[in-house]
């Protein structure tokens, strides 16, 4: 990618202007980490939509939101009652490049390693974008399939919204890679409801081992109805074929990974067992 | 007082002054190659082959030769064709002359097509894209089996391929080189054993991983000759290589090296400077080739993979009757080191255990892969990885502890081994016997450090998670004996400070400062007192370069004959200035005096003396060393882990790297180095591999799919310094640099079996590796 110039708009409202002008010659920049896996000789505008008042996280209600701007670290170091993010933003890449990176940029344009996908496909986000004025869906229509298709009238995304945890809710994510700053082998988020012992609801993602991060429905629906036990959690793991197809990577076969998801998708789960349970984040 | 003691009392030496060169790169002052780029300068870049194996039928530079910025375009067409070799050895170099600047073949995916020297990369990359060639794509060889077979596709099938010392090559065979030797008699060891033991090891690729990359500039003086700057181990072998490559003489060539961001061997090869001095000289202009991290990864030196068998006997009582070692190594396409690396397999491992009989047999051959060179600790990092990990075995099949198996038969102080001798570099050895060695204490220390006491057999471990804990020792060299040469001059200054200039190259390790703490020791004043100035073929002597462990022992060794000199004439004018007779006065804090100090006169005013006053003359020392044997650094290491024996990763939680370097002239310097190494050597113990293609590309050149270490991942490593006493080396020195990336891939491997009784012979040790290990044990 070659950027041939830099515009940097005063509101929202200008930005995306600016972008339906350009078209495909343009593009929203934050943090611009995403640039190196960008090859091409095309030239490009990059709008800067840094300066927008979009970096910050707040709880309004039942959702923390996060402007769409926002780096990693400063996710990875906020706190607050019930908040799960910061475990998954630690694990991604390294603390420079997490200084600069940002939640949009990371679920803009999702890349088969991405992360943040499979943690928010679990925790049932819901995605803030602007075209004019501000629209949500839902994180399971959003990672439907690459989310340029939201993007390409000049729409921006604006902010990420994440449910408050209830007392009963609990959430745990597992990401398996070689080294400290290694892209995912593996990544699985699960959410569990827990009600009179049961588990009442279930969301579980995976990513990173599959083209593209998606949730686990029928693993889901094993979990259903049925205590938190590791036993559970084994049999529903072992449903995650029917839902994902592994790829080998990294050296390693398919069968390998398949293993380790498997066994990733039972650390997530006792890991939101845990939680569920009454351990703080 | 106790030989290990011997250097407590220096005042300079075995003490951890800083850096000298530490502020100005903490200060990010110009200190690198790129950093001192003439406005004017072009940049190369360089098209790569796209096939392992291909000769070039047609190649078309004409449109290239035009387009916008360009000045100059090599290819074999328009570049003497002149062969030799790229690594920087001693000469005559004791490797094929297999290379030529430019070849009408190519041999490896990465090897040389054509460069463009432009005015910007962008027009140099856009002219790349203009060159035309056409290939007759040959049959790749990408498999020690498939180089070996008979009738294999011959890779140096041109006829200018030799060797320049008598040694085997046969490139018809893609043989690289051969080198065998028989100590007792093997089969008689093997028949003595009580056990006896067969397997085979594997050890994969790696990278060095320097954080700058190769990087080189060339310009032309005003009076007509060749400075090249450049980042290298070995500046007077590089101005050499240039001069044969170029066809043109020495003296046309100056090689200046700054300070250079890592090397750890692979900058010992000659792979940018010989077409960026062609192109300074083609063009008139500076011109700077640097390479990215893929071309770093695909086109420069690698740690060569072997094959080894190790057959051994052991009797009940922990005798090791036969020790039987064959190796064979991939050297990829260029044979550089195919020899070295393979010598130093037996010539640095095998002399650490007592044994009668021993048999060793080594051989290097050519594959269209990427090309091996000089990396770390070589041939002995793939050797150790066998050696230890069959200690082990042999420990565990008459019942004794590895430590213990390890103690009752290491090689002792005074005691030598007949393969020091047998195998050389190049060359026969020399017979050598070994003065200080401390690796018994370092057993005792490491054990200590690491609970070594509180190690269980695997079979009573349960549950998903399993600590293990493994160990190894190893031994290295100090420079290469009857070969390497290093020399110094030092001259003193009106202040009574002193130049210090040495051949000796300083690539990271702080070899400048060691080596003026040496010439401080001797000459008896204070390091701040040394201007160092090093490695600068027209400005400082000659030295062979930084490799081979050579740096604190050879060179330093040169530097304290060169300061000895000096000081044998700061005596004689202090002594004239002092009315007294030169053995009448001694130095000490930078003065000369007489018995009961009651007479003394500074270093600063001899230095005027000497310069302005009376019998005028420059006090210079100067001296030159070779050594007569090549002391062992001596190390034993402890490494825990913890194994998930769900998935198979292995995490290191502790590590222990015990390390007897002599005196350790700069401490904390020892300790970076054994830090450094020993986190090297985890990495590439665990994580670090190459995945190739069905067509001989590397699938992961780039840091975001080669995994090395960080300091995100250093697990608690503990350097403990386990002081001897050299009576060779300069104030008791040995080598520190290399040992250490030796120990963690036996001492891990010791570790995983030692947690879950999987033995894995092949490294890295991959999540998939170890599972599957795991696996075939429960079975």
């Amino acid at each position: 990618m070659k950027l041939c110039e830099f515009i940097r708009p005063a509101s929202l409202a200008q930005a995306r202007a600016a972008l339906r002008k350009l078209g495909p010659k343009g593009m929203p920049l934050a943090g611009g980490t995403a640039l190196h896996f960008m090859p091409g000789k095309a030239p490009v505008s990059a709008v800067d939509i840094t300066g927008l008042g979009l970096s910050y996280i707040r709880q309004k209600g039942a959702f923390f939101e996060i402007g769409a701007a926002t780096p990693l670290s400063d996710i990875q170091r906020h706190r607050g009652p019930r908040w799960a993010m910061h475990e998954i933003c630690r694990r991604i890449s390294t603390h420079q490049i997490r200084n600069v990176s940002t939640i949009g940029g990371n679920i803009a344009r999702v890349f088969p390693w991405a992360d943040l996908p499979v943690v928010l496909l679990a925790m049932n986000a819901r995605l803030v974008i602007y075209s004019g004025k501000m629209k949500e869906m839902g994180a399971d229509e959003y990672f439907s399939s690459q989310p340029a298709r939201l993007f390409r009238g000049g729409d921006l995304l604006a902010a990420v919204k994440i449910p408050v945890l209830k007392a009963h809710h609990g959430f745990g994510s597992v990401k398996a890679a070689r080294n400290a700053a290694a892209f995912s082998m593996v990544t699985i988020a699960a959410l569990l409801e827990l009600k009179d012992g049961k588990i009442a609801d279930a969301r579980v993602a995976a990513g990173s081992a599959i083209p593209f991060p998606k949730r686990l429905p029928s693993v889901e629906a094993a979990l259903i109805g049925k205590e938190p036990s590791a036993e559970v959690f084994r049999a529903a793991a072992a449903l995650a074929g029917a839902d994902a197809k592994w790829c080998k990577q990294e050296g390693m076969s398919a069968e390998y990974v398949a293993n380790l998801a498997e066994v990733s998708i039972v650390d997530a789960l006792e890991r939101a067992a845990e939680f569920a349970r009454g351990r703080t984040a | 007082m106790k030989r290990h003691e011997l250097a407590k009392h220096l005042k300079q030496v075995n003490h951890s002054v800083t850096k000298i060169d530490a502020m100005q790169l903490a200060l990010g002052k110009d200190s690198y190659v790129a950093d001192f780029l003439p406005k004017d300068a072009l940049v190369i870049k360089m098209l790569w082959s796209p096939h392992a194996h291909a000769r070039i039928k047609k190649m078309d530079v004409s449109r290239a030769e035009k387009m916008p910025g360009v000045k100059c375009v090599l290819w074999h067409g328009n570049v003497p064709r002149i062969v030799h070799c790229t690594a920087g050895q001693g000469y005559p170099e004791p490797s094929p002359y297999d290379t030529f600047m430019f070849d009408n073949k190519v041999r490896f995916v990465g090897d040389r097509v054509a460069a463009v020297a432009a005015e910007t990369e962008e027009q140099a990359l856009a002219a790349l894209e203009a060159i035309k060639v056409e290939y007759e794509v040959l049959k790749p060889v990408f498999t020690l089996d498939e180089a070996m077979a008979p009738g294999a596709p011959v890779i140096h099938d041109e006829p200018e391929a030799h060797v320049p010392i008598p040694i085997t090559y046969e490139p018809k065979k893609n043989l690289v080189a051969h080198v065998a030797c028989e100590a007792g008699s093997f089969k008689k060891g093997m028949a003595e054993a009580d056990f006896t033991f067969d397997q085979t090891y594997e050890t994969p690729y790696a990278q060095h991983c320097p954080i700058e990359p190769y990087t080189s500039m060339a310009q032309i003086t005003p009076a007509g000759r060749i400075l090249i700057t450049t980042s290298t181990q070995v500046p007077f072998h590089c101005r050499r290589i240039v001069a044969r490559t170029l066809g043109i003489p020495v003296q046309k060539i100056r090689v200046v090296k700054p300070r250079i961001g890592g090397g750890f061997g692979c900058k010992q090869e000659i792979l940018l400077e010989d077409v960026t001095a062609m192109m300074a000289l083609r063009t008139g202009r500076p011109c700077l080739w640097r390479f990215d991290r893929e071309e770093t990864f695909r086109t420069g030196r690698t740690r060569h993979p072997f094959h080894i068998r190790l057959r051994a006997g052991v009797k009940k009582d922990g005798t090791i009757t036969a020790i039987g070692l064959e190796c064979i190594n991939n050297t990829g396409a260029y044979g550089g080191h195919g020899l070295t690396v393979v010598s130093c397999s037996g010539g640095k491992t095998l002399p650490l255990y007592h044994c009668d009989n021993i048999l060793f047999d080594g051989k290097s051959y050519y594959t269209n892969l990427p090309v091996g060179g000089a990396y770390r600790g070589f041939g002995a990092t793939q050797a150790f990885f066998a050696i230890e990990s069959l200690m082990d075995h042999m420990a565990e099949a008459i019942g004794m502890d590895p430590l213990k198996f390890r103690q009752i038969n290491h090689i002792r102080p005074g005691e030598g081994s007949p393969i020091f001798q047998a195998l050389g570099e190049g060359r026969e050895g020399l017979p050598m016997t070994v003065g200080s060695n401390a690796l018994g204490e370092c057993i005792v220390q490491g054990a200590e450090a690491a609970g070594w006491e509180k190690r269980q057999d695997w079979r009573k471990k349960t549950g998903r998670y399993r600590r293990g804990i493994g160990m190894c020792c190893l031994m290295q060299g100090s420079s290469i004996p009857d070969i390497d040469m290093g020399a110094a001059t030092i001259k003193i200054n009106e202040d009574g400070s002193f130049n210090l200039n040495v051949g000796a190259t300083d690539l990271g390790t702080g070899s400048d400062t060691v080596l003026a703490q040496i010439a401080a020791e001797e000459l008896e004043t204070t390091t701040d007192k040394m201007i160092v100035y090093s490695s600068d073929t027209d400005m400082t002597p000659f030295d062979v370069g930084a490799y081979a462990s050579s740096t604190t022992y050879l060179s330093g060794e040169a530097v304290r004959k060169a300061a000895a000199d000096a000081k044998r004439q700061i005596l004689a004018t202090g002594a004239e200035m002092l009315g007294l007779k030169p053995e009448e006065v001694h130095c000490e804090d930078a003065h000369v005096l007489n018995a009961d100090g009651s007479k003394k006169v500074s270093y600063s005013d001899i230095a005027n003396y000497s310069l302005y006053q009376k019998n005028q003359y420059q006090i210079i020392g100067t001296a030159s060393h070779i050594t007569k044997k090549s002391p062992p650094p001596f190390a034993a290491h402890f490494a825990e882990v913890e194994v998930d024996t769900l998935t198979g990763f292995v995490k290191v939680l502790n590590y222990v790297s015990t390390i007897d370097c002599g005196t350790a002239v700069n401490p904390t310097l020892c300790e970076g180095q054994t830090e450094g190494g020993t986190l090297n050597g985890i990495s590439y113990a665990l994580t670090e591999e190459y995945l190739f293609d069905e067509t001989g590309k590397m699938q992961n050149a780039s840091f975001a799919d080669y995994h090395i270490y960080s300091m995100r991942d250093r697990p608690n490593i503990k350097a403990i310094l386990v002081p001897s006493y050299e009576d060779t080396g300069p104030f008791g020195a040995k080598s520190v640099s290399e040992i250490c990336i030796n120990g963690p891939a036996p001492a891990i491997g010791n570790a995983i079996y030692n947690a879950t009784g999987a033995r894995l012979n092949e490294f890295p040790f991959t999540p998939e590796k170890v599972l599957k290990a795991i696996k075939a044990v429960k079975k």
